[in-house]
């Protein structure tokens, strides 16, 4: 070393410096992240200008269409399927222009003249392959468990879809974002599925940068009229204080999710509210341990003080809980069925319990902490137990814990309110948390999934809240409204109590 | 060459930890992956099968690995078992991301050091230093400092409220300013403490008071100074370049930095292993590369005197004029305990959430109206004795490894290179979640700057003259390390890792979600930090209550820890009583041992 050193000039030329800079420039630009299309201010040529919105979610599974990306997809206004949930829950026309049921397992879906993004037709032939498609997946997506279903080609425009089991519901089901209508272009060999510029929706995706960001542009043949802003860039802001700050110096004009901490730093014309239908409730462990006793469960629904939660933990920006289904369930309100036969409340003693709670949701270990309180003041002992959600359930279902504080969908990708019924609180029921097993429950569950007339199904599922609500496993706590940041000027967004659209046509800035 | 197979060794270990994870803490990656994938989708048995059938689990652990490890040659990581893309493409994204903010961060962290060494050095540089009490408070603030907190303040002060710079992204240079701050105001102030330390040691030596004799420049003093003392810090810094580069999610996700940080975390959690297993590998990859570039430098910097035993020892020549400042920290520690302790840290009260400080309560109230200067108090004990626990395990492992630098060095770069929360959970598969865990799964992690510090003093001390003397004269191996190199080595060691102990008390909270650690409603002190802090913006008190009594302890810690020197009268040399009677006594070890040396 020290002889190759000796050898050296003493003196090299030195390349300028700002050559090694320009060098450097280009090495550096690959370490930022990419913007995602067009940047936002730049209205274009043509009228409209681009909207900038941010998501909660990034896409977990490169925007699968089957999966929980589905859900983006639907947001942005990139698929639809055949139907589309209205307000009040019911299946409404969307790449389907009318429908009726054939017979018990037979519907034929009518479509409407429409155009795939990539320039082909939208025929029945491609929408029962994109449906068959859907069947196919791997795992199945969420509304589709459990079912089996074959879609055919029926005419000029008819898809004729055929249930294995009689399936009152399948309109509903076929909302589902995850059964979103692709051109035959999208599905590739090995399952993989590319939503990039091939499905129907006012805006086409025209680039994905991993879980980023990704641009996408009006789709100017959309058979609902064109788009007013001329594309969207998104971008996927996981943490809810950075989606605040971003609505707050201008970055974006959209962001969802604005976590209860953060909307008070908002001003208040920025700040939206919808009631959805997720529903925060205590779950008491029915079959092991303290609350085996009704006489316990009844006495800790008494000591739950609702509306401290809804005030004192999420500020207001939540309902007291009234049932399983939230205000954001419109039809519900009207039709509520009070819970007859309770226990009597028995004199708790002492006794000391586990109430588990996860973390993911930033607001549940704090509504733990105000029940442990409440609970304790009743005289039970309680002791938390906060986990990462994917770290608790197993332990939750096996029953590990005497008491589990959870957020739940209570309308599910189906928007079927009695298959969460059947999921959570019957014996059989492949997420009882509350580890319930209770005839009378059984009973009316199973009555409500057979009834196929929507007002009477409405009745036959409140009559199953109320048995539900009966045996005390479940306090509803909290309904909560999400908030989303929508800044100045902008208008048309599609503020939805399901969750599933944002962006439409209509949206501008 | 047994160092690089060592250090194949131990990564190839990590990668199979990983590999059976879950077979190890039996948490089952269907049921992790689909969570990741759909938090609301509901794992039915039917759907947790197609998952496994997916990923093709039933083939069991060792089958995975072998088809990983097959595919790694060809430059194939596999694929992500979340998302089903290529997992190489993605972390090497990730990665660079994460490079250029340690890039910045580093240069923030030098910044800050300048700082925090300014005022010895300008002392040095003019032998003013003898007697004048050592500094210090300010950068062992600075360095309790838990990162999240910097970046809330810095994002929503400078990036919202003021908006001079972008609040958060990754699209250019000046979105890299905020997060590399954030990044590099504690890390630079450890770094700076660390060299503090050292530096009047390096201008008492003679060579400095020859060159002030002969007319150089105070300047030109003070960078020999620093030349001098750079390399026993060298390894630390290598640590915090693959600490910063793996290891800063928080900051990731407050300033949505698509980081390598994030991406294994998020891995950790799903156990998705592909990515996990590659994220690692890089990091272990880039901690070897970042330790011979370290090694590389100290050679280049005093390599020849390393080789030629021709150093002197850096002791402080004498103990710095105590200040009051330790008393002053501690009236402070004890008078938030007396107010606090009488107060009632879990009741709950959300009426009167969020209150801004008040005679009712001093500290203000958290987000459930509780009074923050009662958790603060009450949290004290505990907080305290548990990272004061590991503190000590850490320390003990710390030096006993850092004395046998072969056999540690790489496992200090490997285990540095791994993310906390992997290695927790490596722990909790392993150990089983009882009591104990979590103090081990902080302690499998917090030895490791120990260790590299220790032995990078060794290193030095081990190439001095005196040291050679005391051989010369018939010492044994086991002499010289009782009487030379333990008494040496760790006062320097002590004080670092009580610099750390803030640190340790943050990491923690942060196993909190993995069931580890203290649960709600208990009044730790991470866990009121990290329960606070999506509240910062709107009750900053609620955070700057625990974050400034942390504080205050790191600044105790260190102050208090000036006293922690190099222990009693050592029967060598000689002259040293003599010399210590003299209130003059200027001269530093080396000096003496130079004349022994000459005698």
């Amino acid at each position: 070393m020290r002889f190759l050193r000796r050898l050296r000039p003493l003196r090299r030329p030195r390349p300028p410096r700002f050559l090694a800079a320009f060098l450097l420039t280009p090495l550096l630009a690959g370490c930022f992240a990419s913007s995602g299309g067009d940047d936002g201010a730049g209205s274009g040529a043509d009228d409209g200008s681009r909207l900038r919105v941010a998501l909660a979610f990034p896409p977990a599974e490169n925007l699968s269409p089957h999966g929980a990306d589905a859900t983006i997809l639907s947001r942005l206004g990139v698929t639809e399927g055949l139907t589309a949930l209205d307000a009040n829950g019911t299946a409404a026309p969307a790449l389907a222009a009318s429908w009726r049921r054939e017979d018990d397992r037979t519907w034929l879906f009518t479509l409407r003249e429409a155009v795939f993004q990539d320039g082909s037709d939208v025929t029945p032939a491609a929408v029962a392959a994109s449906l068959t498609r859907a069947t196919e997946a791997e795992p199945p997506p969420a509304a589709l468990s459990g079912v089996t279903l074959t879609a055919k080609a029926a005419g000029g425009t008819g898809v004729r879809v055929t249930t294995a089991a009689p399936d009152p519901v399948l309109p509903l089901r076929l909302s589902s974002p995850g059964l979103g209508v692709l051109a035959p272009k999208a599905y590739g060999k090995k399952g993989a599925v590319d939503p990039v510029g091939t499905a129907t929706g006012p805006f086409a995706l025209t680039e994905v940068t991993g879980a980023t960001a990704a641009a996408l542009d009006r789709f100017d043949d959309y058979w609902g009229g064109r788009a007013q802003a001329s594309g969207v860039d998104v971008r996927f802001i996981a943490d809810g204080t950075a989606r605040a700050n971003a609505l707050r110096t201008g970055q974006v004009d959209l962001a969802e999710a604005i976590p209860v901490a953060q909307a008070a730093t908002l001003a208040g014309d920025t700040r939206r509210e919808t009631a959805t239908t997720r529903t925060t409730s205590l779950l008491l462990n029915a079959k092991s341990g303290v609350f085996k006793d009704p006489a316990l469960r009844a006495a800790a629904r008494a000591a739950v003080d609702t509306s401290v939660l809804a005030q004192g933990v999420y500020e207001g920006h939540a309902d007291a809980g009234a049932g399983l289904y939230g205000p954001a369930v419109t039809w519900a309100e009207g039709k509520r069925v009070q819970p007859a036969g309770r226990a009597k409340a028995g004199s708790p003693g002492g006794a000391s319990l586990t109430l588990a709670t996860y973390d993911n949701r930033p607001e549940l270990p704090e509504v733990a902490q105000v029940l442990k309180q409440q609970l304790e003041k009743a005289g039970f002992k309680v002791k938390l137990e906060v986990r990462e959600y994917s770290r608790l359930e197993s332990d939750a279902l096996a029953g590990r814990f005497d008491a589990f504080v959870g957020a739940r969908n209570s309308l599910l990708d189906t928007g079927d309110p009695v298959s969460v019924l059947a999921g959570d609180f019957t014996c059989d029921g492949g997420y009882n948390l509350a580890l319930l097993c209770d005839k009378a429950v059984d009973r009316a569950v199973a009555a409500a999934q057979t009834v196929a007339d929507t007002g009477e199904r409405q009745d036959a599922v409140l009559a199953a809240e109320a048995a539900i609500l009966r045996t005390d496993a479940v306090v509803p706590l909290v309904h909560q409204r999400v908030i989303t940041g929508v800044a100045a000027g902008v208008g048309g967004a599609l503020l939805d109590p399901y969750e599933r659209t944002l962006v439409g046509a209509g949206t501008r800035r | 060459m047994g160092a690089l197979l060592w250090r194949a060794a131990l990564a190839a270990i990590l990668v199979c930890g990983i590999g059976l994870l879950p077979w190890l803490s039996r948490t089952d990656p269907a049921l992790t992956v689909l969570k990741a994938r759909s938090a609301d989708r509901d794992a039915t048995p039917e759907v947790l099968a197609a998952i496994r059938a997916q990923l093709g689990l039933q083939e069991g652990p060792l089958r995975l690995l072998g088809h990983w490890l097959a595919g790694l040659p060809r430059g194939d990581a596999g694929r992500s078992w979340i998302s089903g893309a290529d997992v190489l493409p993605g972390v090497l994204e990730a990665l660079g991301a994460s490079l250029l903010l340690m890039l910045v961060a580093l240069a923030a962290a030098l910044v800050t050091a300048a700082g925090v060494c300014a005022r010895t050095l300008y002392l040095g540089a003019r032998r003013r230093l003898e007697g004048r009490p050592a500094g210090g408070s300010g950068s062992a603030v600075l360095a309790a400092l838990p990162e999240f907190l910097t970046a809330s303040v810095l994002a929503t002060v400078v990036g919202v409220q003021w908006g001079w710079l972008p609040a958060l992204g990754w699209y250019g240079p000046q979105w890299t300013v905020l997060p590399a701050l954030a990044l590099g105001l504690p890390a630079g102030a450890v770094l700076g403490r660390l060299l503090d330390d050292r530096l009047p040691a390096a201008f008492a030596e003679p060579w400095a008071l020859a060159a002030a004799a002969r007319g150089l420049p105070g300047r030109s003093i003070a960078r020999k100074a620093l030349r001098r003392c750079v390399p026993g810090l060298l390894p630390n810094l290598g640590l915090f370049v693959v600490g910063l580069t793996g290891g800063s999610v928080a900051v990731e996700q407050i300033f949505d930095i698509p980081g390598l940080g994030r991406t294994t975390l998020q891995a950790a959690i799903a156990q998705d292993l592909p990515v996990l297993q590659a994220g690692t590998l890089v990091l272990v990859a880039l901690a070897a590369a970042v330790t011979g570039a370290t090694r590389l430098a100290a050679r280049r910097l005093i390599g020849p005197a390393l080789r030629d035993g021709a150093l002197h020892t850096l002791h402080r020549p004498s103990p710095p004029a105590r200040g009051i400042l330790p008393l002053a920290y501690g009236l402070v520690l004890s008078v938030v305990l007396l107010l606090g302790l009488p107060r009632d840290p879990l009741a709950l009260d959300t009426a009167s959430r969020l209150r801004p400080p008040s005679t009712a309560h001093p500290f203000g109230t958290d987000a459930l109206g509780r009074d923050v200067l009662a958790r603060v108090a009450h949290g004290a004990l505990d907080t305290l004795l548990l990272a004061l626990a590991i503190s000590a395990i850490a320390l003990t492992a710390g030096v006993l490894l850092g004395l046998l630098p072969r056999l540690s060095g790489p496992l200090v770069d490997t285990v540095n290179a791994v993310p906390p929360v992997l290695a927790a959970l490596l722990v909790a598969a392993v150990w089983g979640s009882g009591p104990t865990t979590p103090v081990f799964a902080v302690a499998v992690v917090a030895w490791a700057p120990l260790a590299a510090h220790t032995s990078a003093l060794l290193r030095q001390e081990r190439a001095t003259l005196h040291l050679t003397a005391t051989r010369a004269l018939g010492a044994g191996p086991g002499y010289l390390l009782r009487s030379e190199l333990l008494p040496a080595v760790l006062p320097p060691v002590a004080r670092h890792a009580l610099l750390r102990l803030p640190g340790v008390a943050l990491a923690l909270a942060s196993l909190g979600f993995l069931g580890l650690g203290a649960q709600p409603p208990s009044p730790e002190w991470g866990l009121l930090l990290a329960e606070n802090q999506p509240y910062a913006e709107r009750a900053p008190w609620a955070v700057l209550a625990p974050a400034t009594v942390l504080a205050v302890l790191g600044a105790l810690a260190v102050t208090a820890a000036g006293g922690v020197r190099r222990p009693g009268p050592r029967p060598w040399p000689r002259s040293r009583r003599t010399r210590r009677a003299d209130p003059d006594a200027g001269e530093p070890p080396a000096v003496r041992a130079e004349l022994v040396d000459a005698g």
